[in-house]
């Protein structure tokens, strides 16, 4: 009996080192159907089509079922022998190559010859283009396409290794309205081919358009497979939420003055008419989607991303950042999402990298630095921010998680700021530590700072914002004070527009 | 929980235990090679010799050691040392041989020549590396190329010489029966190690040379830093010019190219991190001395001249390959700790 | 504007074309002549062979600064065979082709199993290769090359093309087609585009890399060779920096220092725009001094201009989706 199914997989578990990015997730797939695959920042979609992918391994025991034959192990190249196609929001194509070669490239390199049959490729790659129905010169440069022929091009791949299953990740992002209608006429093409495509995305909108089924994950958790005809956008909104863990609420002691204002601040590409204010004392959070803007627009606070227009006005008067090291000058401190890569030093000790931001402050009279004074001035934030173990010595790269994060958090505590941006602040952490450094955030604010937090953990956001941004498509689509903030509302904001609530 | 200041002896060694380790390499090797020269390698004349010459090459070596810490490479070193002696020489022969100027003149005036065409050479290599951010290999290989012409241009491919005895007596003086190359290079000794591990800007250096973004994203100002670098490393060859000049009073082109090689085997061999953010002045010193002391020795045992630069290549090949085994060896002890762990 | 007129190779013709015109204008009787025509040709056929093998380096954004010094083994040893093994033209060269392979496989075996740098291992061997050399030949002329190959040297084809032509052809025709036609010329430019990529699809890369190192040398090899047969005697001093020069023709031929693009004509008219423009500096009378400064400050201005344009195309690029 043939089933039904392309695709079924159980128990697929993957943990890392400090997080359990998917626990016992089920996900099935049927031939030829169009399976939106949904939920939050971190609910575990980009770790599951890895899986899927063969670029993770999952934790033992997890039971992978390919058109009814089960399958051991998997890597990048046998996940595509099995039919299994994964196209990545970075598309993983060759700039420098043609198109031809991008789609065909993959398959002939399988066939193991030395000789490139470029008449072959050139067919192979001629036959995907035409079934996409699209004009797309062969011999063109993939890197100077539009991103919209590109992705074109990375279906065509897909198509080329006979891909049964097509998995795309956030497929719309770069596309205008036209460009999107397009690659759906071609994935209801590839539906009546008995192809499957499954959407990781998160414009519900376009969703319902294609899709027939919904898979919810949240927290690393399968919550359910849903028919398209069940559900509306306030639905699945409530079910990607809808959530057991919760922080404590920590409330603001008192709010101060405005010490930050941003006008109408706008870079092509990345954000367009920012406008909000920062008050001393209070928890500013700024939520939204991957790839609303976020970070792209603190960096814009910290002279890492000069903005086109608009202005910034630190106290009243007008600032203007080209490096860090003005921003620093200013006052404000930055704590980077990537710590490994921007906020900390790992082969430096623990010392070093606490102190590297004031380092000019702990000279003697010589100008050279007073070992007595540096060591007593790391030791200070060392304790201050309760890392553990506190052995100055210690190199960053051997910290935990949170502890890790303390020293980031610390390095920037010893300039004394009146602002500190601090983007994810609990990315990689476990659930016991997260809530430590809520309180320590909390108690920094309520010492006077002015915080901005970005976020994508809703809980956090609930827990500690006194007021809430939610960003989306480079814009700010909503503010939310006090009692107004919600989970629902929030959600709303951060995958619809504004006229789309309902 | 405060660390005191005072670290006991053994656990600064255990520190250091690579550095540690060229000492008593550098001392198996002065025995072995006295041996093998059955005690000539010793002798007053070999070591006063030794102590001439190492100090023109230690400061090649030091140059180079300071823009490999942030990560690059300095092909440039010698020839913007060779190019700034030419200039230098041509200003002490305009003054003092043709000029019949005063040699105390002709001295100063070479001397700012040699620094001020030495710095606008690492200002150069500062200026595309740090500004513009261009691969440290591929600038100094221009650069390399540059100021080989422009030494060329000056010299035709010929030799200044006719340097003032005041001039001569910096390669060749002894004050208190130490040679004064030898003091020069002490003193540049001690404020490398001064620069690099007790100043603001040393600790930079060494930030940068780990991890460039998170330095930047402190506030640290990568591109001062790295021009400082590139400033210093020319500084070096200031000394090595006026050093080989001395030496060979005369100011030629392709003087001291040997020691590109040499400078780099050095400071992969002092412990020095080819990909940056690790090494020690000391270090560097050490691993100076060991190659001069195998130059001078092969020299002694009349080794063919060609064979040392064979065992020079080599030497670094050995070293990078033992670097690399031992970081293979080291990766896998700690995927059996962390497997162990997780159990 | 047509999409070839884009390219960088257009480009450079057309920088080439107005060094031709300058010349022209400055010097007409010593230029424009077939003779210096062909002596052009012929100074720069070596360098055009070498360039060959340096282009598959490059092109995985590697390097190889051993190549003089490989070359100046390569036509030692191969003079030596001759001499006193067997003086068959074609064995002298398989000799010198051979010796660049072991050479280059030596390369390759630190730099894509060892994982060393391209540049520091190039270096060290640098030191091995040059230092050996010197140690057989003890610095001097090999002049007693069979006269055989000496005569082979000298051949003219139609009474104006060097023989030497025919290795160019040869070379770049072979380069050409492994580029184009072989999927370890494919896996270059795969490499240089995308390493992760490029492994994700199959591509064994510590082999491919280990083969491009193999290719440097064979190709060096020939072109050592093909000097001895040019001038009739071995100069092992002749070829010291000589990498700098293949490098900057690769480098001014458009050929991206990250890796992923160039190509083999752009290469040649690096060679050819170098060749011009040492050519035309002998021809104005300007002084050959002035040409080390030259050849230096356009590989720094080639590689400057190739990294402000990947930092612009950073920052244009579209981070957000914005509504």
């Amino acid at each position: 009996m043939e089933s039904e199914y392309f695709l079924r997989v159980r128990n697929v578990s993957k943990t890392f080192p400090s997080v359990k990015a998917l626990d016992n997730v089920s996900f099935s797939v049927k031939k030829g159907e169009v399976h939106a695959l949904i939920g939050e920042n971190g609910a575990g979609k980009s770790t599951l089509i890895k899986v899927l992918a063969g670029v993770y391994e999952p934790d033992p025991g997890a039971h992978i079922e390919i058109e009814g034959e089960v399958i051991g192990k998997l890597n990048p190249i046998t996940s595509v022998r099995h039919g299994i196609s994964i196209i990545f929001q970075d598309f993983s194509l060759f700039a420098n190559l043609t198109v031809a070669e991008n789609i065909a490239m993959s398959s002939s390199l399988q066939q193991g010859s030395t000789l490139v049959d470029w008449k072959d490729m050139r067919q192979v790659a001629r036959k995907a283009i035409d079934y996409l129905g699209v004009d797309i010169p062969l011999d063109s440069r993939l890197g100077n396409l539009s991103i919209a022929k590109q992705q074109l091009v990375a279906i065509a791949r897909s198509l080329a290794s006979s891909a049964k299953l097509i998995i795309m990740d956030e497929p719309t992002s770069a596309l205008s309205k036209g460009e999107v209608d397009l690659l759906f006429k071609i994935i209801r093409n590839l539906q009546a081919d008995g192809i499957a495509v499954v959407f990781v995305s998160h414009k519900l909108e376009e969703l319902f358009e294609v899709c027939e089924t919904f898979t919810v994950l949240r927290d690393g958790k399968f919550i359910g497979d849903y028919p398209a005809k069940d559900m509306d956008n306030n639905k699945l909104i409530a079910l990607m939420v809808g959530r057991s863990v919760s922080y404590d609420r920590l409330e603001a002691k008192a709010i101060g003055d405005t010490i930050l204002e941003v006008q109408s601040l706008t870079k092509a590409g990345n954000f367009k008419d920012i406008s909000f204010q920062l008050h001393r004392g209070e928890i500013l959070g700024i939520t939204g989607l991957v790839g609303s803007g976020r970070t792209e627009m603190v960096h814009a606070l910290f002279g890492l991303n000069k903005p086109d227009s608009g202005t910034i006005l630190l106290n009243g008067s007008p600032v203007d950042f080209s490096t860090p090291s003005d921003a620093v000058a200013a006052g404000i401190a930055f704590v980077p999402e990537n710590r490994a890569l921007e906020g900390l030093v790992l082969r430096q000790n623990m010392r070093d990298n606490i102190t590297l931001a004031v380092l000019n402050q702990l000279t003697n009279s010589l100008k050279l630095i007073d070992q007595k004074r540096l060591q007593a001035e790391a030791s200070k934030w060392i304790s201050e921010i309760n890392v553990r173990p506190a052995v100055p010595d210690m190199l960053a790269g051997q910290f935990s998680g949170g502890n890790a994060q303390r020293i980031v958090i610390g390095k920037w505590l010893a300039t004394h700021p009146k602002i500190l941006i601090i983007d994810e602040p609990t990315n990689g952490i476990d659930v016991g530590a997260k809530a430590e450094i809520h309180r320590l955030m909390r108690q920094l604010a309520d010492d006077g700072m002015a915080v901005i937090m970005i976020s994508s953990e809703l809980p956090e956001v609930l827990a500690i914002s006194d007021r809430v941004l939610v960003m989306r498509r480079g814009r700010i689509n909503g503010e939310f004070t006090g009692s107004q903030i919600n989970s629902e509302a929030i959600m709303n904001k951060a995958f619809l527009a504004d006229n789309k609530v309902g | 929980m405060n660390q005191s200041p005072k670290i006991p002896l053994y656990k600064s060694i255990r520190d250091n235990s690579k550095e540690a380790t060229l000492i008593v390499v550098f001392i198996v090797i002065t025995l072995l090679l006295t041996l093998l020269t059955k005690g000539k390698f010793l002798s007053s004349a070999n070591l006063v010799s030794m102590a001439f010459q190492l100090p023109e090459f230690g400061f090649i070596a030091l140059g180079m050691m300071v823009v490999v810490l942030t990560g690059g490479i300095n092909l440039s070193v010698i020839n913007t040392a060779a190019m700034s002696s030419i200039f230098g020489a041509l200003i002490i022969s305009k003054v003092f041989n043709q000029g019949a100027g005063n040699a105390t003149v002709a001295l100063i005036g070479g001397l700012i020549g040699i620094t001020v065409v030495a710095l606008l050479g690492g200002a150069l290599n500062g200026l595309a590396v740090a500004h513009f951010g261009v691969a440290p290999m591929l600038v100094t290989i221009s650069t390399m190329m540059i100021f080989e012409g422009v030494g060329l241009l000056i010299t035709k491919g010929g030799a200044i010489s006719g340097f003032p005895s005041n001039y001569m007596w910096i390669g060749a003086g002894k004050i208190l029966g130490i040679p004064f190359p030898m003091i020069l290079y002490i003193l540049a000794v001690i404020a490398f190690v001064i620069l690099l591990e007790h100043t603001v800007w040393g600790r930079q250096v060494y930030m940068v040379g780990c991890n460039p973004t998170a330095t930047y994203f402190s506030g640290v100002n990568n591109r001062s830093v790295l021009m400082r670098v590139y400033l210093l490393s020319a500084a070096c060859g200031i000394f090595a010019a006026v050093l080989i000049s001395s030496r060979y009073n005369s100011a030629k082109v392709d003087y001291g190219s040997s020691y590109l090689m040499k400078s780099i085997v050095a400071t992969v061999l002092g412990g020095t991190d080819i990909n940056g953010g690790y090494g020690k002045v000391i270090g560097t010193v050490t691993a100076v001395l060991i190659i001069q002391a195998i130059s001078s020795g092969l020299n002694l045992l009349n080794v063919n001249r060609f064979l040392t630069d064979v065992i020079m290549g080599g030497l670094l090949l050995v070293v990078l390959a033992i670097n690399f085994i031992s970081m293979v060896i080291s990766a896998r002890r700690n995927k059996q700790q962390a497997a162990a762990k997780a159990v | 504007m047509k999409e070839w007129m884009k390219t960088k190779e257009f480009m450079i013709l057309m920088i080439v074309s107005v060094v031709f015109l300058i010349i022209s204008i400055g010097n007409p009787t010593a230029f424009l002549n077939t003779g210096n025509i062909f002596d052009i040709v012929k100074s720069n056929l070596v360098l055009a062979i070498a360039a060959m093998g340096m282009l598959p380096i490059i092109l995985t954004g590697g390097i190889d600064v051993s190549v003089g010094a490989l070359m100046g083994v390569a036509s030692v040893m191969s003079a030596y065979f001759m001499i006193h093994v067997s003086d068959n033209i074609a064995l002298g060269f398989l000799a010198g082709a051979l010796t660049g392979v072991v050479l280059g496989a030596i390369n390759g075996a630190f730099i894509a199993f060892m994982k060393m740098p391209p540049i520091v291992a190039t270096l060290g061997t640098l030191s091995i290769y040059q230092g050996l050399m010197n140690f057989i030949t003890n610095g001097n002329w090999i002049t007693n090359i069979p006269a055989g190959f000496v005569e082979f040297g000298k051949q003219y084809l139609f009474d104006l093309v060097p023989i030497q032509f025919i290795f160019l052809i040869v070379m770049v025709t072979l380069t050409w087609w492994l580029l184009k036609y072989t999927y370890w010329g494919r896996g270059v430019f795969a490499i240089g585009g995308n390493i992760i990529s490029a492994e994700r699809i199959g591509f064994n890369v510590k082999k491919l890399q280990f083969m491009l190192y193999m290719f440097i040398g064979f190709v060096s090899g020939i072109a050592g060779v093909v000097r001895t047969s040019i001038f009739g005697q071995v100069d092992p001093k002749v070829f010291t920096g000589f990498e700098l020069k293949v490098i900057g023709a690769v480098v001014v031929g458009g050929a991206s220092t990250s890796g992923g693009y160039g190509s083999v004509l752009g290469t040649l008219l690096g060679v050819v725009l170098m060749g011009l423009l040492e050519n035309g500096m002998i021809l104005l009378k300007i002084p050959t001094f002035w040409q080390k400064i030259f050849i230096g400050s356009v590989i720094l201005f080639a590689v400057t201009a190739d990294i402000l344009r990947a930092r612009r195309a950073e920052a244009k690029r579209v981070k957000v989706d914005v509504a």
